[in-house]
């Protein structure tokens, strides 16, 4: 997938601003920034663990369960110490768990939280959603940036 | 004074689910439910909206199975078109199918099922799970996640990247494959039947370690239905119904799935979201039939593939007639991720798959068109109605998960019956209870068209309502 900076957008598409995180991603991949690349996906699953692995580092995007009022934020990741693969998804932490134990390196990584106002059925974000995805495209643009200065 | 025991969520299954047990004075289990606490409410959803957006829409429903949805739409498309799509457009259906059929399978087996057979029932739950899979055998977990990137890798060369690719439309598909992409997928072969053999070692293992658990996960008699060719082999997207019974005697051949509805019915259960479909001539008690890997090879005679044929000879001689035992879901997954890795590697040689010709065109000449095809969880249907400009009236899907809800019910009761006693709950009978209706890699996403995600409560409750135990797991 890309050995730069990986961002793993994912959430359901029909459900409204549950698919923001996917939307981000497909933004960013359509942007064409060298060095970053965009992967949107339903939720997150095992396989993800190999092109992880391979990441400079990865910003993963989720929709927030903090309310329509939480701000675009990013947070630090770590894999989790002792994890679980309760269903056929999984959370960052066990991805990254995963990439670590099962391919030999978990990156480092950041989990992006965009607000959510609507998770009804639905193909479009809410004005919250809308203004949460350009928000965070402009984080993550900037982030590369200051990674790629370092 | 009857009791019950609730497990909710289930683990390592997908979407939101509960498992109620039904205690009798004495302890003794009576009955058992699998509930499904999500709501559907997507078929609403799509009134409407042109019928050739649905390959669009309908791959959003579940995020392990979009494929299925995609096809089963794009053929409900074809009908309504009233097309006979190009040979090459149907051969490339059938070559993400197939995809689809190895990464789903791969999921269910190595991530979700074999921590139960290498790590055993009774091993901590903690480390019962892919991590402890890797800690025990590193190789074999990695193999397996592997595995299910070479059925992504098809998936995505046919559908390009995009999150949820519209690349069947109603007629045909929007692109065919490149030589590139015939050459990538040709050199992940060699190593996914290495690791489907590795599977197979494994599981002939599990076999002889688990008599038990084969004689009590979900083994009593049902009906089988499924799709197969005009010669009863094993289908995975064109064909006709079939339905066995538990002799492997035919109830019903070569029934157009268009007619589904004279043959199956569908109940609502107070307790759940999940619909259940049944055999209509036989009732609801007695209609109960089940779909999947386990029925599909139930109600074919071969595969057309020599290794998976070999495998399925095998299969049919653990059952007298039909094979009954769900646990042996797990069997007929890895004998289908065979004959699919053994269909890709022949089909890739047909110069069809880069024929340009992709596409029927046709405006709307049928009001209602169904799309049957085989989802790694069975037999799906998508039936549209629509007005003569192509609105969708009415939508009605059924998916695997829901034709196996009673079965499911019934493995449920079967396994607590057997490992139940009393109040106490412990974790390797949880555990067991759960593993029932993992043997079906039920996806509740699809059968409830909600998205969600499957965690476990267990609750013992009195006659009287009150909750005696609760196991809670998140």
């Amino acid at each position: 997938m890309t050995s730069g900076l990986l961002v793993i957008g994912y959430g359901n598409t029909l459900r409204s601003d549950d698919g923001v995180g996917a939307r981000v991603a497909e933004s960013i991949e359509d942007l064409g920034v060298p060095g970053m690349r965009g992967f949107a996906c339903p939720q997150l699953t095992p396989e993800l663990a190999d092109p992880v692995s391979r990441a400079a580092a990865v910003v993963f995007v989720d929709a927030s369960a903090e309310g329509p009022r939480a701000p675009v934020r990013m947070r630090r990741l770590e894999p989790a110490e002792s994890s679980r693969l309760l269903t056929h998804a999984a959370e960052p932490s066990t991805v990254l768990a995963l990439a670590r134990d099962a391919f030999g390196r978990a990156p480092e990584a950041w989990w992006l939280t965009v607000p959510a106002e609507d998770l009804g059925f639905g193909d479009r974000l809410s004005p919250v959603g809308r203004r949460g995805l350009k928000r965070a495209v402009e984080t993550l643009k900037a982030f590369h940036r200051g990674r790629s200065a370092e | 004074m009857a009791k019950r025991i609730v497990i909710d969520p289930v683990t390592r299954i997908e979407g939101h689910a509960k498992i109620s047990v039904y205690l009798d004075d004495d302890g003794n289990v009576t009955d058992a439910e699998f509930h499904v606490v999500e709501f559907r409410g997507f078929e609403k959803f799509c009134e409407g909206r042109p019928y050739s957006e649905m390959p669009g829409i309908t791959p959003r429903i579940c995020g392990i199975c979009p494929v299925s949805h995609l096809l089963a739409s794009a053929k409900a498309g074809d009908a309504i078109m009233a097309v006979a799509i190009p040979p090459a457009a149907d051969k490339l259906r059938r070559l993400m199918n197939l995809g689809q059929i190895v990464q789903s399978h791969a999921l269910s087996f190595f991530h979700l099922s074999a921590p139960d057979f290498l790590l055993g029932w009774d091993s901590p739950p903690a480390k019962r799970n892919i991590f402890g899979l890797i800690a025990a055998n590193a190789d074999l977990a990695r193999a397996g996640i592997r595995l299910r990137q070479f059925g992504q890798e098809i998936i995505e060369t046919l559908g390009g990247r995009k999150i949820h690719p519209a690349w069947a439309v109603p007629g045909g598909v929007r692109s065919g494959l490149t030589e590139e992409g015939r050459a990538r997928i040709r050199h992940w072969l060699p190593e996914a039947f290495a690791t489907t053999a590795t599977a197979f070692d494994l599981f002939r293992r599990t076999m002889a370690s688990c008599p038990e658990e084969i004689e009590s996960f979900g083994n009593f008699p049902s009906l089988f239905m499924g799709l197969v060719s005009s010669d009863g082999s094993w289908e995975h997207h064109g064909g006709r119904l079939r339905f066995t019974d538990s002799s492997g005697g035919l109830v019903a051949d070569q029934v157009d799935p268009a007619h589904y509805r004279d043959y199956i019915g569908e109940s609502a259960q107070e307790a759940s979201y999940l619909k259940s479909p049944y055999f209509k001539a036989l009732g609801l008690r007695a209609g109960m039939y089940r779909v999947g890997p386990l029925a599909r090879l139930n109600v074919c005679e071969r595969m057309n593939a020599p290794r998976a044929d070999l495998e399925l000879q095998a299969f049919k001689q653990m059952g007298r007639g039909a094979v009954t035992s769900s646990f042996l879901y797990h069997y007929a997954r890895l004998i289908e991720i065979l004959a699919a890795l053994e269909h890709i590697e022949r089909d890739l040689d047909d110069p069809d798959l880069f024929s340009a010709d992709l596409r029927a065109d046709a405006g709307v000449n049928n009001l209602r068109g169904v799309g049957a095809s085989e989802a790694p969880r069975g037999t799906l249907f998508h039936d549209y109605t629509v007005d003569r400009t192509g609105l969708l009236q009415k939508v009605n899907l059924i998916v695997a998960t829901g034709q196996n809800n009673l079965a499911m019910n019934r493995t449920v009761a079967q396994i607590a019956r057997h490992y139940v006693r009393g109040e106490t709950i412990p974790e390797p009978m949880l555990n067991r209870i759960e593993h029932g209706i993992r043997c079906f890699d039920p996806c509740l996403s699809c059968s409830t068209h909600a998205a969600g995600r499957m965690a476990l409560r267990l609750q013992l409750i009195g006659p009287d309502g009150s909750v005696r135990r609760e196991v809670v797991r998140d």
